[in-house]
């Protein structure tokens, strides 16, 4: 692969611009204190403007650079779907049912392949940390707002 | 008598001889950092005393930095940054059928390395503690100030992105309530946004799940470990007449990592290529660095380790974490109701300094395992398959991130900062400055509006105080040299090209 003109460096300086405007406006609409002083304001306007800055520089300052590789993209973006519906589904059905789904849906996602090896992980990840966090340490479980498995085992 | 406390509890000793093992196991692992190890482990300290919990993790960072090095050494792959270095010398030693020689090496350079920081610590926090006493809001900030400029610009390989990572931590820590006066700040009507973000799942999510979104792209890459001479003995042994030249690439590169450790947000890799660097430059041998030099081993490897200890010096004395792994430690001594800063040394002394003793023993610990160990710890690592460790690592971050407050917001942190500190990795951004500037903001926040609360010419106080202009001005000139380092590297890149 040849370098090419900065498309990563010129999308991480619009980027950067951007989340920099986006934050100026944001900390210009903290409130004043009773006095009419900007303390409140300060410290988020320095970091906006700062963003806003260090933007405008890596824009300006763009290389050419080495196309990234984006072959992994898709198992990535899969990981990240799995953990934000994990998290969901552990606040709607609790978390021995979603880690009973979650544990080998990760474990394909790794690579692992043997139907043995994911059926036990259904069982045993669930089982494992359940008696470790919320059992052993006293950890309060999150409860699921539609259906929850503790209800039926009774807490254990 | 910080020694006495910690040689007559049972307990508390064998907390320091799991987190000597768990620690060296974990850095020896190609890409999972002690940091991560703590980060991950870090709920669970939240269930116990506060002299076990600290020292817990303290020793797997210690131990964490050393095991590094047998992965560098075996699978010429580092298992942390900052055993890059000992990968130099350490593989071509591997290869030559020496790896028991190279890891006995780096075993005895880390121990005396991390030794000596611990006993510089010891000396010298309460005499930083008391200069840090006299240090009135303006000195602070500026602290804060330099902190922010060297963290940001200094590590990583851009100077922009980097100070670009401290400017996003300290956004991030802005979000809530300001401390102050109660006003919202970034929270777009949240009520969840109204409690801030908390550093527990931000650390997890950067550090371990962020980890395991990277892991992904070496999904199939397989490690391979060189053979450890078990039926060579002979090759393998260590005798003092080879040591001998290696003592002062040691002590050296001990002062060296010991001063580095001091400045924040440096670290450890830093401190390994700098002392590599250095012992090359005044080796009698410089060819054979590179290829296989014992004192190219023992050289970084006792840089690294001797950061440990120093690192916590900013961080006791001033609230300012000098690594990632103080940052974490942070979490640990406010869940405990621990203050940290000059006072501490008033209020908590004997917890300070029976920390600093469960460090040494700790150091004895892993040098001993390692000694005779780390081997085995090479061919355990290579029985776990990624595959499988790092699925149940991802699993281990979402009920550790819940652990923390018992709030499913937090897991969504998490999921954030993971994906995020995945982004950052893999555009150059920097993950640590980021989690370092967002420990660091409340603090500089505070020491900013008490400092303009005492001024008559606003922000003239930080340039007519002498101290605090000093710090002001160290902060941009390390900025300033980093940028004119990177500019040189790039002119002389385009040269060798052209």
């Amino acid at each position: 692969m040849s370098p090419q003109a900065a498309p990563a460096s010129r999308a991480v300086g619009v980027a950067l611009i951007l989340i920099g405007i986006g934050a100026t406006v944001t900390s210009m609409s903290i409130g004043l204190d009773q006095y009419g002083r900007w303390g409140a304001r300060f410290f988020p306007l320095a970091g906006s403007l700062s963003l806003l800055v260090l933007g405008v520089v890596e824009l300006w300052g763009a290389k050419p650079s080495e196309p990234s590789d984006r072959r992994h993209l898709p198992a990535i973006l899969a990981l990240l779907l799995l953990s934000i519906a994990y998290v969901w589904s552990i606040s709607v059905v609790g978390y021995l049912l979603s880690t009973t789904v979650a544990a080998p849906l990760a474990l394909y996602i790794f690579g692992v392949r043997n139907p043995i090896g994911l059926c036990a992980a259904a069982v045993l990840c669930p089982a494992i940390y359940h008696t470790v966090f919320f059992v052993a340490l006293g950890v309060f479980p999150p409860l699921g707002r539609w259906f929850d498995l503790l209800d039926i085992i009774g807490g254990y | 008598m910080g020694l006495a406390t910690v040689l007559s509890d049972p307990v508390l000793l064998g907390w320091v001889f799991l987190a000597a093992i768990v620690g060296m196991i974990v850095g020896a692992i190609p890409g999972l950092t002690a940091s991560a190890a703590i980060a991950m482990l870090l709920p669970l300290t939240f269930y116990m005393e506060p002299l076990p919990a600290l020292a817990f993790l303290y020793v797997i960072g210690k131990s964490g930095r050393y095991g590094g090095s047998i992965a560098a050494i075996l699978f010429n792959t580092p298992g942390t940054a900052a055993s890059a270095a000992t990968q130099l010398d350490g593989y071509p030693l591997a290869r030559q059928g020496k790896a028991g020689k190279a890891m006995k090496v780096a075993t005895i350079s880390s121990v005396i390395g991390d030794f000596t920081g611990e006993i510089l610590l010891i000396i010298g926090v309460a005499w930083i503690a008391a200069i840090a006493l006299k240090l009135g809001p303006p000195e602070l900030f500026a602290v804060y100030f330099a902190a922010f400029i060297v963290i940001g610009s200094v590590i990583g390989k851009s100077v922009t992105r980097g100070l670009a990572s401290a400017a996003l931590g300290v956004l991030v820590a802005m979000i809530g309530l300001d401390p102050i006066s109660s006003t919202e700040r970034f929270t777009f009507g949240s009520f969840d946004l109204t409690n801030g973000i908390s550093l527990v799942p931000l650390m997890i999510g950067i550090f371990v799940l962020g980890e395991v979104f990277s892991q992904i792209e070496e999904r199939g890459v397989k490690t391979r470990m060189v053979p450890t001479g078990d039926s060579d003995a002979a090759r393998n042994r260590l005798t003092w007449a080879e040591y001998k030249p290696c003592m002062p690439h040691v002590i050296r590169s001990s002062f060296i990592g010991a001063f580095i450790g001091m400045l924040p947000g440096l670290g450890s890799a830093i401190a390994a290529f700098v002392a590599y660097g250095e012992g090359k430059r005044l080796a009698k041998n410089p060819d054979e660095w590179g290829h296989g030099a014992l004192e190219g081993v023992a050289a970084p490897e006792a840089a690294n380790n001797a950061v440990s200890g120093p690192s916590m010096a900013p961080l006791l004395t001033l609230g300012i974490p000098g690594s990632t792994i103080g940052a974490i430690l942070i979490g640990v001594f406010l869940i405990h109701g621990i203050q940290i800063g000059p006072t501490m040394f008033l209020t908590s002394r004997d917890l300070v300094f029976a920390l600093f003793a469960c460090g040494l023993i700790g150091i004895v610990m892993y040098g001993v395992i390692g000694y005779f160990g780390a081997a085995y710890v090479g061919r355990l690592i290579m029985r776990v398959p990624t595959q499988v460790l790092y699925p149940v690592i991802f699993l281990t971050s979402f009920v550790a991130a819940y652990t923390s407050r018992g709030n499913l917001f937090d897991v969504y942190v998490m999921v954030a900062a993971g994906f995020a500190g995945w982004a950052m990795r893999k555009l150059d951004f920097n993950p640590a400055a980021f989690v370092i500037s967002f420990v660091l903001a409340g603090g500089a926040e505070e020491a900013f509006r008490q400092a303009l609360l005492l001024s008559d010419n606003g922000l003239m106080i930080f340039v007519t105080r002498p101290i605090a202009l000093t710090f002001l001005l160290i902060g941009l000139a390390a900025m300033f040299a980093r940028i004119r380092s990177v500019n040189k590297q790039a002119r002389a890149v385009a040269l060798r090209d052209a």
